[in-house]
């Protein structure tokens, strides 16, 4: 059986005297997409964020392809796009993106980040600075430059939130894209019918744990609906 | 291009678009010399040279610690931070492009300060120029090495301001010693003693290996 993507076993998560997550138990399989639903406070945030490598677990163990996901060879594999954007406002959004995949060790950078800001539509506002774009054009482009390498793995972290409805549609859309590129993809996000919609199996946390999982969520949305009201009832 | 001309090309532009970290530097350094001016008697006296060497490096110092704490607190903005940390290599390499970026803002507003001291306190440095520049740039490389990880490290805590310089200037004391030490040798006969180039060039050694190995750690949440 080939190794998971992203495994977890007993992950902790502590700040202080708080904990963030416990007990967090998980297999994603290579090539599926997960999503992580829960309350404010959940853990959410803290899950995608060790996972991206930005943190170390404070018990427990966690594992990208094999590799403990702190290792610079795990990073290699992750693309992540946060709910904040990583981009420097006075850098242009071709810029921003440039030093992504400079960063990266992208080979021919220039030819790949004119690849992604077309694959975003963003070629019309590549000049402009980033600060200068609009919160949907921002987001589009921090996914241009969170994918500017092209990760196996895909880390979303409530990409949609303050995204209008078209922008909205337009991140739908390209999520579906990346599921069709076999690429494994994890998204935290308060969206239950998007959840429903996007992945394999749903996780919904509250206080840290993992209270539901529904596998093939799209087949049972109201079970999913279920948990997350139960969750978001039980969160202090 | 490797990670650390990635990140001191993102540096330089940025600091070239805003300038607002050059420009807040060279205002808190020139007005040291200005303050330190009026308050010391004119022209060149025996007393001017004795205190020139540590006026200077104050100016240096306190321009330092502005700038190193707005390098980081740029970063700040939309989490870049956190962009950054995601590379994949060592963080080593993060460290020390900020560090040269910091070193070349930090070169440009003393080589500015000292032209303007020279002429405030009629002190000649052109006999003395290179080695001087030498002595400057051993002692920045220290102060910029081991400002870079601090300066890393108070800007997620919550009294940034402060934090900085508590943390930091206990471990300039080496730093300073051997700076106003050597400078203050260049000025009276012009030639740097050997122990103290010593000192600044094993503090630098140090202060460069353990920010390197630390700045992997201080990159994470």
């Amino acid at each position: 059986m080939s190794e998971p993507a992203i495994a977890a076993r007993r992950l902790e998560k502590r700040f202080g005297h708080a904990t963030a997550l416990t007990g967090v138990d998980l297999e994603v399989p290579a090539g599926s997409s997960l999503a992580v639903l829960g309350p404010n406070g959940a853990g959410k945030s803290t899950l995608l964020r060790l996972m991206a490598g930005l943190g170390r677990p404070s018990g427990g163990s966690l594992s990208i392809c094999g590799e403990p996901a702190h290792d610079r060879a795990a990073r290699a594999r992750v693309g992540f796009v946060g709910h904040a954007t990583f981009l420097y406002a006075a850098l242009t959004a071709r810029e921003n993106v440039l030093f992504a995949a400079r960063l990266h060790r992208v080979p021919h950078a220039a030819a790949r980040v004119e690849e992604r800001l077309a694959q975003e539509g963003l070629e019309g506002v590549a000049h402009l600075a980033a600060g200068a774009l609009s919160r949907g054009m921002a987001q589009r482009l921090a996914v241009a430059r969170g994918l500017v390498h092209d990760p196996e793995i895909v880390l979303l972290d409530e990409p949609f939130a303050g995204l209008d409805r078209r922008a909205a549609q337009r991140l739908a859309g390209r999520l579906a894209d990346l599921r069709h590129e076999g690429r494994t993809a994890v998204l935290a996000t308060h969206d239950v019918g998007l959840a429903a919609q996007v992945a394999d199996v749903a996780i919904v946390l509250a206080a840290g744990r993992i209270a539901h999982e529904v596998r093939a969520p799209q087949r049972d949305v109201a079970a999913l609906e279920r948990a997350y009201a139960a969750a978001a009832e039980a969160s202090p | 291009m490797n990670v650390f001309l990635a990140i001191l090309w993102k540096d330089l532009l940025v600091e070239w678009r805003s300038r607002d970290r050059v420009v807040a530097m060279l205002v808190f350094s020139l007005l040291v010399v200005v303050v330190f001016h009026f308050s010391l008697p004119g022209g060149a006296t025996a007393q001017t040279r004795a205190t020139a060497p540590g006026l200077l490096w104050i100016a240096y110092v306190f321009a330092a610690l502005l700038g190193l704490g707005r390098s980081f607190s740029a970063e700040l903005e939309n989490e870049a931070l956190s962009g950054i940390a995601l590379v994949p290599v060592d963080r080593g390499w993060v460290f020390l492009g900020k560090g040269a970026a910091n070193l070349l803002v930090l070169g440009v507003v003393q080589a500015v300060t000292a032209c303007v001291f020279a002429l405030v306190f009629e002190v000649d440095l052109t006999p003395v120029a290179g080695r001087l520049a030498g002595v400057v740039a051993l002692g920045s490389l220290g102060l910029c090495s081991i400002g870079t990880l601090f300066a890393a490290v108070a800007v997620r805590t919550r009294f940034r301001e402060v934090m900085l310089p508590l943390l930091l200037l206990p471990l300039l004391v080496p730093v300073l010693l051997g700076s106003v030490r050597a400078t203050s040798a260049l000025l009276a006969d012009g030639t740097a003693p050997f122990a103290a180039i010593q000192l600044l060039i094993v503090t630098d050694a140090v202060y460069l290996i353990l920010s390197f190995l630390g700045f992997e750690y201080v990159l994470e949440e």
